[in-house]
């Protein structure tokens, strides 16, 4: 009898234990809220693309107004990290030990990324929707890590293609970032030139520091390149641009994804922009698309005018996202790592501002397509009421996926 | 393509002088080597942009306000900081510039934020002059050398021929028996920062509008300028131009004809170089230490 009752007691007590690891709390996740992170160069060489977390904040302050996610409220914690990977390092570090968030939104930048994503693999966190084309990510899959942005060979392919078919030119010079970035849309054109068994007449790459193109400008121009692709920074595109004109050397430019705010891209190059055609991610700022209008009315409400405009960096941070608050609003009341990558499993052709987003068990590169944008002058009402020339992206194609 | 790689490195070569100049005006007084002249000249430019975009103010009296911004700026951290340094030596002083360079960089992403910005500019980078044989300059350009230029001249002038200028020189071979000959040593360090300032900032001016405007701008003209002095010479002002010239030329043709990778750490290889074999600089002459 007695052993009976003291055998009860150890069960109980085991059951008990075991209950309450059951009911250990998720990190980064109470019965009201949710904790998310993202880094982003809000300083820094790459500070034009901070405004992709900002956008992020805008769109979880949109999202808690209508009540959060299935009654929980987004706690968002923005870092600075300067597109300098030793700081996303301390900062990733920071928002996994100190502040226990469940995981990363987004986050601009493929070496900062590149930096902090054994930690979060290593920790369980989850991460969606890195801002950056990089295929790092989603190759080999990892099962916490949901990449969204169309990777950059795709990108690169896509932009190749249409060069040689559409626009007829034979003669593609690229111009690259001399890193995983600019390599990954280089790769990307030199398999399509292959694929058609062709060459390009030129491959030049460009350091960060640099800022004097002039010789990389004359040898495009000896080389006769018809067409130059840029993987670059916004601040070498102008430059790019400019000495080209300089120059007198009028090739068409072909743009990545990462140079698709046009206005903006416009006014750093004093007009030279226009007639440049560049790939996109996600719908044009003046789309009459519901979610957009939906997203620009948040925009209206919430965002600091004074650093940000309704620009594609901007709305990008919604993007990028959207999947991630999918995945959280399919995985229910009971949101846990396993529950949400089972959920973002489930994504199948997920449509958002962005192409189509599909994710399934070893497939973690959510979207592979984009669409051709063109670079146009018109006049733009500035906000002082004054109408003034500006640039305006007018859209060349429907959503085209790499084959 | 060579006569025009060689015109685009004037062109650059003019702004690694401008450089050049700022900092070869500090060293040759105190022989302090001013780790914050780009990004003081970085300051100055964002008050010419400030004052030409949200002040709306004429480029005339916008660049001539902000240079005034610039004058005193330089004074002031030579009299806030450099000066109140204990027992400095050129090394201390050295670190003292350092971490001004790291302050003003934070004020200025602080500030107006890290995106890039258009500087509006009254001279065209794009209307080109045809130099002959289809090699061409642009407006900018053209600009930026004549001032280049035109400070050289001036302050090679001021140096040798006015006593404020001789008094600088005094203070650099000497302190002490320059401040024994009734020279206020404190007051000429101030105005060297002072003027170097300016000339960082006319340097500014003249790279922000080929560039974008950030708080990055300065950081490799800075560098290339450094360089450029290096290999001029850096107690030389027609060295530290020649320097400047020279360095612009060599990594156009290095970029154009070798390898365009390495076409940006030439400029390393270059100070290496002079400093194993002529440690004076090219331009300036030799000069010992009396003990």
């Amino acid at each position: 009898m007695r052993k009976g009752l003291i055998a009860g007691l150890c069960l109980a007590l085991v059951l008990a234990w075991a209950g309450g690891v059951m009911a250990a709390e998720v990190r980064g996740v109470t019965p009201t809220t949710i904790k998310i992170g993202q880094w982003g160069p809000q300083t820094g060489p790459a500070a034009l693309w901070g405004s992709v977390a900002r956008g992020t904040g805008v769109y979880f302050q949109m999202l808690n107004e209508e009540g959060g996610i299935n009654g929980r409220k987004i706690e968002y914690f923005l870092r600075d990290d300067g597109y300098q990977p030793g700081r996303t390092k301390a900062v990733a570090k920071e928002l996994i030990e100190n502040v226990g968030i469940f995981g990363f939104a987004s986050g601009v930048g493929t070496s900062p990324g590149m930096a902090v994503m054994e930690d979060i693999v290593k920790n369980n966190l989850v991460w969606v929707g890195p801002a950056t084309g990089s295929t790092h990510w989603a190759f080999p899959p990892k099962k916490t890590v949901f990449a969204v942005y169309p990777n950059y060979p795709d990108e690169a392919a896509i932009l190749t293609n249409y060069i040689l078919f559409t626009l007829k030119k034979e003669k593609i010079a690229f111009i690259y970032q001399n890193d995983d970035y600019g390599k990954g849309g280089l790769d990307g054109a030199l398999n399509e030139m292959k694929a058609h068994g062709k060459k390009l007449v030129l491959e030049i790459p460009v350091e960060v520091t640099d800022t004097d193109l002039a010789s990389h400008v004359l040898k495009l121009k000896e080389a006769g390149a018809e067409a130059v692709i840029m993987w670059v920074l916004p601040k070498h595109a102008a430059i790019l641009v400019g000495t080209a004109a300089k120059l007198g050397y009028k090739p068409q430019w072909v743009a990545s994804s990462t140079l698709s705010d046009a206005p903006l891209m416009y006014n750093l190059t004093k007009g030279l922009w226009n007639g440049v055609i560049f790939g996109n991610f996600a719908e044009l700022p003046d789309s009459n698309d519901p979610l957009m209008a939906k997203y620009k009315a948040a925009f209206d409400k919430y965002a600091d005018k004074k650093s940000d405009h309704w620009g594609v960096f901007f709305y990008a941070g919604f993007g990028f996202v959207e999947p991630m608050v999918e995945g959280m609003k399919r995985a229910g009341k009971d949101l846990n790592p396993e529950t949400f990558v089972k959920a973002m499993e489930t994504l199948k052709d997920f449509k958002g501002i962005m192409g189509k987003v599909t994710f399934a068990p070893g497939q973690r590169q959510g979207m592979r397509e984009v669409f051709l944008a063109k670079c146009e002058t018109a006049d733009i009402t500035g906000p002082d009421g004054k109408t003034v020339k500006g640039g305006k992206a007018v859209r060349l194609s429907d959503w085209i996926s790499v084959k | 393509m060579f006569f025009q790689l060689i015109a685009s490195g004037v062109a650059i070569g003019a702004t690694y002088a401008l450089m050049a100049l700022a900092m070869v005006i500090i060293y040759k007084t105190s022989e302090v080597l001013n780790f914050a002249q780009g990004d003081m000249a970085m300051l100055s430019a964002f008050i010419a942009f400030m004052l030409l975009t949200s002040q709306g103010l004429g480029f005339a009296t916008a660049f001539a306000l902000a240079l005034a911004f610039a004058f005193f700026l330089g004074a002031f951290l030579e009299f806030a900081f450099l000066r109140r340094a204990k027992e400095p030596t050129v090394l201390g002083l050295i670190i003292i510039t350092l971490g001004l360079e790291m302050v003003i960089y934070g004020l200025a992403s602080w500030k107006w934020g890290g995106d890039q910005k258009d500087f509006p500019f009254p001279v065209s980078d794009f209307e080109t002059y045809n130099l002959g044989g289809g090699v061409v300059m642009s407006q900018l350009n053209l600009v930026t050398l004549a001032v280049a230029l035109a400070l050289m001249l001036m302050l090679f002038l001021f140096f040798s021929y006015t006593k404020v200028g001789v008094a600088m020189k005094a203070t650099q071979q000497n302190e002490s028996a320059a401040r024994l000959m009734g020279i206020r040593v404190n007051r000429v360090l101030m105005l060297t920062w002072g003027i170097s300032s300016v000339v960082g900032a006319a340097a500014a001016f003249l790279i922000a509008p080929t560039d974008t405007l950030d708080p990055n701008l300065m950081w490799t003209p800075q560098l290339k300028g450094f360089s450029a002095a290096v290999l001029g010479g850096m107690t030389s002002l027609p060295g530290a131009v020649g320097g400047g010239f020279l360095l612009g030329v060599i990594e156009n043709l290095f970029g154009g004809y070798v390898s365009v990778e390495f076409k940006s750490v030439v400029a390393f290889a270059v100070i290496v170089l002079v400093l194993c074999f002529k440690p004076s600089g090219l331009f300036a002459k030799h000069y010992v230490r009396k003990v």
